[in-house]
């Protein structure tokens, strides 16, 4: 049987410019999903994927995913990720803010 | 596997019965992120003066490093890591939103004739070593309490150690334990704070600049030099254990590494029951940045027992 875990590394937080997810280790995990949950009006959101050697500096992997303004909830999915995981989050600004749970789905 | 799993448990020293043993190589074993109650409108919690759904997520580590390699655990791969986000204020004010990680297990009170309770861990703790230096002044606090209520009172004893405060170096134990004459208001921060004096005590309550607050006293003696090593990249495990009378609702003892601090005769601090959680005992670990930077702590191991006697 395979283990899964799941866990929000954001848990409604406010975003007023670009934004990288708390920094994941998911080492033990052959897939990562995320789900990136906006509430209330947003912006439209791009949602890279990024890996890193270290948790503290990151490299872009995969495409790019957009959460447009009239939707409320996005996947991004990942996989040859080695340990460190995150998201980074582009679109909100002071002047137009997004408010966001970030859910992640592990299995491995 | 399974002899292993019975070796490794030769290196705690457990009541009578075991109800959980818990090495992080086998999952989360039931440890999750201590949340609020999410049951108000849109789904939000009662308001706090501190945002409780804001502390950093846990993990299973292999505890990777920036210059070495993984770590690992104490026995095998992957511990229980609690990482806080990097950001902080200054010791005396409420702690930032996001400043600590905190995991919980919820677990219930089974044999009413087992009177004493026991929580043994092997652990280690560092900083992200995200800049140059020791960072060994860059964690503030870490330890564990048990959130109990039974049928008269809601109570939480627990041990923390004060490792540093804004930058100084304190390296001293405390026990959870309320100080004299506490209101509600600066318990909570407001006159309807919904916390108990008492009561979650790592967010609430005065704090002051000797590292002293509302909801812990120093141990008595409770001065030690935990090994913390010479860079953020190196662990070394730790031990503690926390025994407490159940029924006197009391501490008994509190071991860290090979130290015992006889604290007998040491009453919790006890609050009214809250609605729909009696015969509740949760187990909780936190750690505490004091600077705008990320620290961990990093769970090898659990052990919770249970028994009549408070020896084995």
């Amino acid at each position: 049987m395979l283990t899964s875990a799941t866990t929000l590394v954001e848990r409604r937080t406010v975003l007023a410019g670009d934004y990288g997810t708390h920094p994941y280790e998911a080492g033990w995990a052959a897939e990562a999903l995320f789900f990136v949950r906006a509430t209330e009006e947003h912006p439209e959101l791009s949602i890279q994927p990024q890996v890193s050697p270290d948790g503290i500096d990151w490299l872009d992997h995969g495409e790019p995913v957009t959460l447009p303004a009239d939707r409320a909830l996005v996947k991004v999915g990942m996989s040859q990720f080695g340990t460190w995981i995150r998201l980074h989050l582009t679109g909100a600004s002071q002047e137009r803010p997004a408010t966001v749970f970030v859910h992640l789905a592990l299995k491995g | 596997m399974a002899t292993i799993r019975e070796r490794g448990l030769e290196k705690f020293n457990p009541l009578e019965k075991v109800l959980v043993y818990d090495d992080f190589d086998l999952g989360l074993n039931g440890w999750l992120d201590l949340t609020p109650n999410f049951v108000h409108e849109d789904y939000r919690s009662q308001p706090s003066q501190v945002d409780l759904g804001s502390w950093g997520p846990s993990m299973l580590s292999a505890a990777p490093m920036r210059f070495a390699a993984s770590h690992g655990s104490m026995e095998g791969t992957y511990s229980l890591k609690l990482g806080t986000r990097p950001t902080a204020r200054a010791y005396e004010l409420p702690p930032a939103d996001g400043s600590m990680s905190t995991v919980i297990k919820r677990l219930s009170r089974v044999n009413h004739d087992h009177r004493y309770l026991q929580l043994e861990a092997w652990y280690s703790y560092t900083p992200a070593q995200d800049r140059w230096g020791k960072g060994e002044e860059d964690i503030r606090a870490f330890g564990m309490w048990f959130d109990i209520q039974d049928d008269e009172y809601r109570w939480q004893p627990g041990v923390r150690y004060v490792n540093s405060v804004n930058g100084t170096k304190v390296k001293r134990w405390q026990l959870f334990q309320l100080a004299d004459a506490v209101t509600r208001e600066e318990w909570t921060g407001s006159p309807d704070g919904w916390e108990a004096p008492g009561i979650d005590a790592i967010w609430c309550g005065r704090r002051y600049s000797d590292g002293s607050a509302d909801g812990f006293q120093w141990v008595p003696e409770g001065e030690q030099s935990l090994v913390y090593n010479e860079s953020p990249d190196k662990l070394n495990w730790l031990y503690l254990r926390l025994l407490v009378d159940l029924e006197r609702r009391e501490y008994v003892e509190f071991q860290s590494m090979g130290r015992t601090f006889d604290l007998r005769g040491t009453g919790a601090t006890l609050a009214p029951t809250y609605d729909g959680i009696s015969g509740l005992i949760n187990p909780v670990f936190f750690i505490e940045t004091d600077t705008e930077r990320s620290v961990f702590l990093y769970v090898d191991s659990v052990v919770y027992s249970t028994g009549a006697s408070p020896k084995a």
